[in-house]
């Protein structure tokens, strides 16, 4: 017999200390503001959240406090709350039917894969949660109420980030991962065996546990409130948030309620700085200033005013920190790709060498990632766009008519209040009386990927100085982004005496990859091949997708030498360019320099940008924060 | 048989030339559905589409509340559908209705609203009250749930088959309607890695994963060629001719599920399979506990009780490789 997972006891979680005491933690004291449990699948994220609806202690009213779970396909109105239907209908009576905000006051709201949650979602959900009031402005109705929640949110960061401002609502966030020893595992495997073949048996077993935790959950709730911290401690918590340069005040205030939640856990009236090391590595992990959020966590503090902290805590709480160290650093941006490949020596680069791929870092954003007013078709995560298919998901409704994607519920609402009038004044067989004013269309909305179009110079003159290296670094760079975001990718090498189209446009960004791999490097440039060859494809891609939004990146050094006719190859590759240029308004273009620096440059890609009017940069750039500058600039994109 | 797929002849399972650890894959969730499926990778046509549907006449019956669109568990109160619930909290004897498990297609192009429930027009607009509109989650519950070309997916649908797949719950807020009923299904995809690969996320989620390829012998090909022209000329006459064959096999998967719940494993198979996870660089514990699931499986289907080496080798093969950890391109990278 399976049972649902939500059943599995908390007191049956093996390991996870971390995860496990942040979740209690804000139990404790929901002011901290909620988790956000961040860790490859298969680690217990969702089963402990879940878990933790079981242990909350009644909520003010006395009854169970809520836990409520907000799924990721839930519409606008059933989040904020909207017109109640059948009250509307059968008595004409407007009536507000409270939304997942208003149930979870009090308790808390959990969010499985919270960096998948649609952006209008999420604006919504913040608001409530910033102020602790949600306030509905729709339908006819103005109104507010009362929105005090814990946010629970569970995440696998492989799947792309979350909002910093998003991010900074949660309280804490701890960092998991799966146990490294082959006996835990064991002691896993059998815990899950027995869990799945009798869950109530299970649960029986783990009753006792339970009940000692929920006592202590309740009983640390209540002393809570005398739980005082000390005034040397307060700066020292400070000191700890400089130290980390984190951003605003938020982390403050965080430490300082999580550890009066740690101290009043642990039975203690007074906070010491243990309870304080304990708890800021938790407060810390998603709120340091150098954008990474998995970097890892401060050094450990200095010791606070020695007078009366034994100095067994302050080890305790090294530790700790210690601790959240093995797990990150790995999202640290690496240095430039120099370790690795076994290199000759960069003088007379081989024919058809196969450079290795240089570490990739962290991209900037390549464009304004705002919402278009257009309608398109398609599916991914860059940009995000109105729907023209009835794919999607349904956001909102509108008055405005345009297709046939009835939104039924708010046309009913639309047409609830005059039900009465209405009905008196024709009989229908039909419950409700609708009019052509009444009908709402559904407004979806979809991420759309746009499609990553990879020009690579593979010639000769790339294989000097690990350049090929650094660029397939670059490349491999923006193939990570365009996998988080669900671009296509294509990708065109040239090198010898033509260009071939090596990918043509896939979704299987991993396919690139590998290719990418294995480009060789030697021979001749010639670029202008290159370059018709990608027009070939973006005409292809057009065609397939009349509003598709390419973003092509040219990755040469610019030193043309095999040309189509009989001109001098470089003069001819301006001029075919320029053409491709002017052919495609709707791409967007980027010419990265693979030119080492610190040579005499020739600057020939410079030119090359020029006439294609593209932007120029140089690999290095790439990695840079200020591109979303760039991209703002071009207001096409 | 109930074949959601239309009244179309379906292709006996016994009949499929070769792809033995396809068709052993899929056996193995048949005996244990909490394996939680199978995503079969490879070329086309090469009998992918056709196993998953032949497994149809071969999954087991269950009990099911008669008429509830939930098919919800007349005998498990936390396998019911809020309605089906309410009528059991209330003391009513639930109308018990026999029938074979199913096999439920998702087809690419499927909408959101149609995979996880919407508001019933039609009740909307004459009772003037709502009531949802199950989806194929709630048609799939306690069933197969068969996505073909499952990487091409739309991806908010698979976020959604995520969020109830995780849980075995689907939950609608949408369109004026909160709704919860399990959703358990057993998830068997199939894809053409050339078309892009699938999210790790999702990977993971997919009990098993075998790679599929065209048959190799001249003779094997042939024989495919053979088998399908006779289903095609006499579909019923072709079933009639492996009828003896189908049943076999039916019944051996019944005395392997009759098995199962027996089946243990000792400590140094745990920790022989912990220490293949550690080897191989799994992400998280899902590993473990699909490898022993399956090491099990394989041993009650193998006749025995307890599970042996061998056991746990197979089982790496099926439950491993789609689970080495990596960020998306990490083994290319390197």
């Amino acid at each position: 017999m399976t049972s649902a997972c939500a059943d599995y006891p908390f007191a049956a979680i093996l390991g996870q200390e971390q995860m496990v005491l942040a979740l209690l933690l804000t139990a404790v004291n929901p002011a901290i503001g909620g988790v956000v449990v961040r860790g490859q699948k298969g680690t217990a994220k969702s089963t402990a959240a879940r878990a933790l609806g079981a242990l909350l202690p009644p909520g003010e009213d006395g009854g169970k406090a809520p836990f409520v779970t907000l799924p990721l396909g839930a519409t606008e109105d059933m989040v904020i709350g909207s017109l109640d239907l059948e009250a509307a209908i059968a008595n004409g009576e407007v009536r507000f039917q409270p939304g997942l905000l208003a149930r979870a006051h009090g308790g808390v709201l959990y969010i499985d894969e919270v960096n998948l949650l649609d952006d209008h979602l999420v604006d919504g959900i913040l608001g409530a949660a910033e102020s602790g009031v949600n306030r509905v402005e729709r339908e006819g109705q103005s109104r507010a109420h009362a929105a005090r929640f814990v946010l629970v949110g569970t995440m696998n960061p492989e799947e792309g980030e979350l909002r910093p401002q998003f991010l900074d609502r949660f309280g804490l966030a701890v960092a998991v991962e799966g146990a490294a020893d082959p006996e835990t595992r064991v002691a896993l495997m059998r815990l899950r065996e027995e869990f799945d073949r009798d869950g109530h048996a299970f649960a029986q077993r783990f009753a006792a546990q339970q009940q000692v935790l929920r006592q202590r959950l309740a009983q640390a709730r209540r002393q809570l409130p005398e739980v005082s911290v000390p005034r040397r401690l307060l700066a020292f918590i400070a000191e700890i948030c400089q130290r980390n340069h984190v951003a605003g005040h938020r982390a403050d205030i965080v430490i300082e309620r999580a550890a009066r939640a740690h101290a009043a856990w642990n039975g203690r009236a007074e906070v010491t700085a243990d309870d304080i090391l304990a708890v800021a590595p938790m407060a810390l992990l998603h709120r340091m200033r150098d954008a990474n959020p998995d970097m890892p966590p401060p050094p450990p503090p200095p010791p606070p005013s020695d007078e009366d902290e034994p100095e067994e805590d302050e080890e305790d709480g090294q530790g700790d920190h210690k601790g959240q160290d093995d797990h990150t650093g790995q999202d640290e941006p690496p240095p430039p790709a120099e370790d690795e490949s076994p290199q000759p020596p960069p003088a007379s680069p081989p024919e058809d060498e196969v450079q290795a791929v240089g570490a990739p870092f962290p991209v900037r954003r390549l464009q304004n990632e705002g919402t278009d007013r257009m309608l398109r078709t398609g599916s991914g995560r860059r940009s995000s766009t109105r729907s023209a298919t009835r794919q999607g998901r349904y956001v909102k409704s509108t008055p405005r008519r345009a297709r046939d994607d009835l939104a039924l519920d708010a046309t009913i609402r639309a047409a609830a209040p005059h039900q009465r009038q209405r009905r008196q004044e024709s009989p229908s067989p039909l419950a409700i009386h609708i009019r052509p004013g009444d009908i709402r269309e559904k407004v979806r909305e979809r991420r759309v990927g746009n499609l990553l179009l990879f020009a690579v110079d593979g010639s000769g003159s790339m294989g000097a100085q690990k350049r090929m290296s650094e660029t397939k670094a670059a490349i491999m760079s923006l193939l990570m982004d365009a996998y988080q975001k669900r671009d296509r990718v294509a990708m065109v090498v040239f090198r010898g005496q033509s260009a071939q189209v090596v990918l043509p446009p896939t979704g299987s960004v991993e396919r690139a990859a590998r290719l990418l791999a294995d480009l060789p490097v030697g021979g001749r440039t010639p670029l202008s091949s290159g370059l018709e060859e990608t027009s070939k494809l973006l005409d292809q891609a057009r065609r397939r997708d009349p509003h598709v939004l390419p973003l092509v990146l040219v990755l040469t050094d610019g030193r043309a030498n095999a040309g189509l006719g009989d001109g001098p190859p470089h003069e001819e590759a301006l001029r075919v360019a320029a053409a491709l240029g002017q052919r495609h308004p709707q791409a967007r273009f980027v010419v990265v320099d693979t030119e080492a620096p610190g040579m005499i440059r020739l600057e020939l890609a410079r030119k090359l940008a020029l006439a294609l009017g593209a932007d120029y940069l140089g690999t290095g750039d790439l990695r840079a924060e200020d591109l979303i500058s760039l991209a703002k600039e071009h207001q096409s994109w | 048989m109930v074949n959601p797929s239309g009244a179309r002849a379906v292709y006996p399972f016994v009949a499929i030339v070769g792809q033995e650890a396809l068709k052993k894959s899929l056996i193995l969730n048949v005996i244990d559905p909490s394996l939680s499926g199978v995503l079969i990778r490879g070329e086309k046509g090469t009998a992918k589409s056709t196993a998953v549907r032949a497994l149809a006449a071969l999954l087991p019956e269950i009990d099911v509340v008669e008429g509830c669109p939930f098919q919800s568990d007349p005998h498990d109160r936390r396998a019911m559908a809020p309605d089906a619930r309410a009528r059991f909290d209330a003391g009513e004897r639930l109308p018990v209705q026999r029938r074979k498990a199913r096999v439920v297609e998702l087809p690419i192009s499927a909408t959101e609203d149609r995979v996880i429930g919407t508001l019933d027009l039609e009740h909307a607009l004459k009772e003037g009250a709502k009531r949802i509109e199950p989806g194929l989650l709630a048609t799939a519950n306690r069933g197969i749930l068969y996505v073909d070309e499952v990487n091409l997916l739309d991806d908010h649908v698979v976020d959604v088959l995520l969020d109830s797949a995780a849980m075995g719950v689907n939950t609608i807020e949408r369109e004026g309607i909160s709704f919860t009923h399990p959703a358990r299904f057993t998830l068997v995809g199939t894809m053409n890695p050339e078309e892009g690969e699938l999210r790790p996320q999702l990977l993971d989620r997919f009990g098993l994963c075998v790679h599929v390829e065209g048959l190799s012998s001249p003779e094997d090909r042939v024989e495919v060629v053979k088998r399908r022209a006779a289903f095609e000329r006499d579909a019923d006459a072709f079933a009639a001719q492996w009828r003896e064959q189908t049943e076999t096999l039916g019944a051996d998967i019944a005395a392997a599920m009759a098995r199962h719940p027996m089946v243990e494993a000792e400590d140094s198979i745990l920790l022989d399979i912990a220490k293949r996870s550690l080897a191989m660089g799994v992400d998280g514990h899902r590993a473990d506990i699909v490898m022993l699931k399956t090491a099990k499986a394989l041993a009650a289907w193998h006749g025995r009780d307890t599970v042996v080496a061998a056991d746990v080798d197979e089982a790496a093969t099926l439950a491993l490789p789609h689970r080495m950890r990596r960020r998306p391109f990490e083994d290319v990278v390197r």
